[in-house]
């Protein structure tokens, strides 16, 4: 591990190198072989980054834990009034970043080794691959990063990746226009973001979290305790905006609304990339921010509730759209909306742990539910309709238990999945805060039940219907021609190529199950990791873990001394603080949520395989709700009208004006144009005596003037 | 008997200044390319000899140097000109250099 703390910046500098070998050599060597650097940078880099979490989970620790690292001195800039700031790009690993980078660079080994198979044959494929490179890279300098500059940093390299990757296949104009959605809705978030670095600059004097060390007081996080004489006070009144600035980043990022409208468009990237980027990884990002910038948030309350109130509605709106979308990622993106709503609502009501813990169990399942739903399109061609396949348990055998298994850990399947605990002391931390978010998120979780397996029963039970195109291979030139019709139908729809798995018949291929089967096991028992209860394992395991982080321990420090509703235990135990006894084990919450969870699957049944003509029958009955559910609620119509709509008409304008402005422009350059015309025509007559009478007159003239 | 005044200074710079004149205003009225090439020829004399006049009141060799180089030029420059239009001649059949306006683009 001590090797891992002294040589911290392998760990992005292995995927780059990775990414830059195949993005030299590529195009030209690697081809089909491109998947092999990226899966030796990034096997690597997850290497390391789980050597280092075993190492500091098996030692034993006592108050903060935190290693700052300095690799060198980015920049330094400004001077004067407002002093130098002065960016060293390093590392900072504690608890906190240790799991983060687990899960980033772990599970983004896994899907690099589904995208081989996955993507096999693929125009550009080695383009792919120095992507994921990339992406690696930046999203663990995200979270490695000791200073607000390093986090922006990671924050724009994951944008970036996910516009490239999300346009991967920029011959589809669905594809680049999702892309260039997302890379836009991320600006409106990341603009806050970038004022609230400039107002932690203003108002603190550094961007560094914990400075040189703990311990100290010249990072702003261990200043933001005592802000007030830290503070310049005519800054003063800037320290509250902070928060609210920094939020909206988190929101953009983490698609929460009003800015999630791109999340669901970018699932026209390739299947790999929506389960790494806009499922497991990038997409957290928000929560990461706000767990580690705990102690900003908590130091004005105002902002956490808005926090808390946003990812509520979030989760709401995404499973309620989720309920009728038919397009299996799409399901699963408003699923990830949604569940990113739980997490923001967790960090909101001052339980980071829970949050935390929501988003590692919640990558092991989301990453599964996305490469499962790759494998059931590389096996239909491309054809994810809910209403279009039906009961493929007999070609996927292998998928459809996976599957299951995600399934059962997003619904939060009592006891034996992961999503249930972690689902579970959510909806604990929102109890102590307020009944009415705690019956909103169990009313969402009762709705993620029953779509998700609405989703399940649908595709993998029930009577046979397999795309025809898929079923024959193209082996008789019937199915062939009904193909390419399909294609010709959904050319907006993500279609995966196929000729690829024309030339084998096992839908399932050993290079796409075995991360699956990997990621089903961590769904299934990721869950002990944090169990309120000791079995075994001891209770609360990873927020003790977690605690040891100063990003906790500071905020938990502010909460005690400003005081809060919420019970000292219970608080102590949200952020992963040693206590005097445990919090009491919350039964009946538990009991409420195992039932819901049960009764959404049980109507599921019902609905969607039992007798599904009476499903079909009560979505008609209530078409309105149905319909507002299908088209999002308008959002983004509403949206096409309020902004696009205008801001489109306004470049119209000024395109038009345009024209205005370079007429002027062009008279202006007439002058001389004219003048010069004229010359041409009047004194430059090809008569030599002309010339040299000039010349003559020249001379006699200069010499006036010279000698006279 | 009334003496004619010593030649001094003025009365060669004279002679220059008028060869020279008479060479520009020989070059602005005439337009036969050979005339015109005779009266440039003429306002280089005059300019040698300028030189000459100047060299020896000041009492060295710097002038009569300059004209010889300037002799040298001048023959190889009469050369060059009267191949040039003699080239000229070929093309348009006269020595005229309004013939050749159209070149001013």
């Amino acid at each position: 591990m001590s090797f891992v703390l002294e040589h911290s910046y392998l760990i992005p500098l292995l995927p780059l190198l990775a990414a830059v070998v195949v993005g030299l050599f590529g195009k030209t060597f690697l081809r089909g072989w491109s998947h092999l650097p990226i899966w030796a940078g990034v096997g690597a880099a997850a290497g390391l980054s789980i050597t280092l979490l075993l190492g500091l989970v098996s030692e034993k620790h006592e108050g903060a834990v935190g290693f700052s690292t300095v690799w060198f001195e980015w920049f330094r800039a400004g001077a004067g009034d407002s002093g130098e700031i002065v960016v060293g790009a390093g590392s900072w690993i504690d608890p906190l970043t240790s799991i983060m980078l687990a899960v980033v660079c772990g599970i983004g080994f896994l899907i690099t080794i589904f995208a081989a198979g996955y993507m096999k044959g693929e125009r550009g494929y080695w383009r792919f691959f120095a992507y994921l490179g990339l992406f690696i890279f930046a999203m663990s300098c995200l979270v490695m990063g000791d200073n607000l500059v390093m986090l922006y940093l990671g924050w724009e390299g994951v944008g970036l990746c996910s516009y490239l990757l999300i346009g991967y296949d920029q011959h589809r104009l669905a594809a680049s226009n999702a892309a260039r959605k997302a890379f836009i809705v991320n600006r409106i978030g990341d603009f806050g973001f970038a004022v609230g670095i400039m107002l932690t600059w203003y108002c603190f004097g550094t961007v560094s979290y914990f400075g040189s060390g703990l311990g100290g007081s010249d990072g702003f996080l261990e200043m933001v305790m005592h802000w007030q004489t830290h503070v310049p006070a005519d800054r003063q009144f800037l320290v509250e905006w902070i928060p609210f600035a920094l939020m909206l980043g988190a929101f953009g990022k983490s698609a929460q609304f009003p800015l999630h409208v791109w999340l669901p468009d970018a699932m026209e990237g390739p299947t790999p990339v929506s389960a790494l980027i806009h499922a497991a990884t990038m997409v957290t990002a928000g929560v990461y921010m706000i767990a580690r910038l705990g102690g900003m948030f908590v130091a004005f309350p105002d902002s956490l509730l808005v926090v808390a109130i946003v990812g509520a509605v979030t989760a709401v709106l995404g499973a309620t759209i989720a309920l009728r979308q038919f397009d299996l990622k799409r399901v699963f993106a408003y699923s990830t909306v949604s569940q990113l709503g739980f997490m923001f609502v967790a960090v909101g009501v001052l339980a980071p742990v829970a949050g935390v813990f929501h988003l590692v169990t919640h990558a092991f399942f989301k990453a599964l539910l996305f490469l499962s739903s790759g494998v059931v399109m590389h096996a239909t061609g491309g054809q994810l309709d809910l209403r279009k396949i039906s009961g493929l348990k007999k070609h996927l055998p292998i998928t459809r238990v996976v599957c299951l298994v995600g399934c059962l850990a997003l619904a939060g399947f009592p006891v034996i999945t992961a999503g249930f605990w972690s689902k579970d002391e959510i909806l604990v931390g929102a109890a102590q805060v307020s009944v009415l978010l705690y019956v909103t998120l169990s009313i969402t979780a009762f709705l993620t039940a029953y779509y998700t397996f609405r989703l399940y029963f649908r595709v993998f039970e029930g009577p046979e219907m397999f795309p025809q195109s898929a079923g024959h291979h193209g082996a008789d030139s019937h199915g062939h021609v009904e193909h390419d019709q399909e294609h010709a139908k959904h050319q907006d729809k993500p279609s995966k190529h196929e000729e690829a798995h024309a030339h084998h018949h096992n839908h399932e291929p050993l290079l796409l199950i075995a991360p699956l089967v990997i990621l089903a096991i961590g769904a299934l028992v990721v869950g002990v990791v944090n169990l309120p209860f000791s079995a075994g394992v001891k209770a609360h395991s990873l927020g003790h873990f977690l605690g040891h982080s100063p990003s906790f321990i500071l905020a938990h420090d502010i909460l005690e001394v400003r005081g809060t509703s919420i019970d000292a235990t219970q608080l102590a135990t949200q952020y992963g603080q040693p206590t005097e006894k445990y919090a009491k084990v919350h039964w009946v919450a538990m009991g409420l949520s195992a039932v819901i969870s049960v009764l959404g699957i049980g109507l599921a049944f019902v609905l969607h395989l039992k007798d599904r003509a009476k499903g079909d029958a009560l979505a008609k009955q209530f078409a309105g709700v149905a319909n507002l559910f299908e088209r999002k609620y308008f959002i983004d119509e509403l949206y096409n009208r309020l902004l696009v709509g205008p801001l489109r008409a306004i470049a119209y304008l000024l395109d038009a004006l345009e024209y205005v402005w370079d007429g002027l422009a062009s008279l202006i350059a007439m002058v001389p144009q004219a003048a010069g015309g004229a010359i041409r025509l009047t004194m430059q007559r090809g008569y030599l005596q002309g010339y040299a009478l000039t010349a003559i007159v020249g001379l006699a003239v200069l010499l006036w003037w010279v000698l006279v | 008997m009334p003496t004619l005044p010593e030649i001094g200074l003025q009365h060669y710079l004279f002679v220059g200044a008028a060869m020279f004149s008479l060479g520009l205003i020989g070059f602005l009225t005439r337009r036969n390319l050979i005339l015109m090439f005779l009266c440039t020829e003429m306002m280089l004399q005059g300019v040698a000899i300028t030189m000459c006049a100047f060299g020896a009141y000041h009492g060295n060799m710097a002038g009569q140097a300059f004209t010889i180089f300037i002799l040298t030029i001048a023959a190889a420059e009469a050369s060059l000109a009267l191949g040039l239009i003699v080239l000229l001649f070929k093309e348009r059949h006269n020595v005229d250099s309004h013939a050749w306006k159209q070149l001013r683009g």
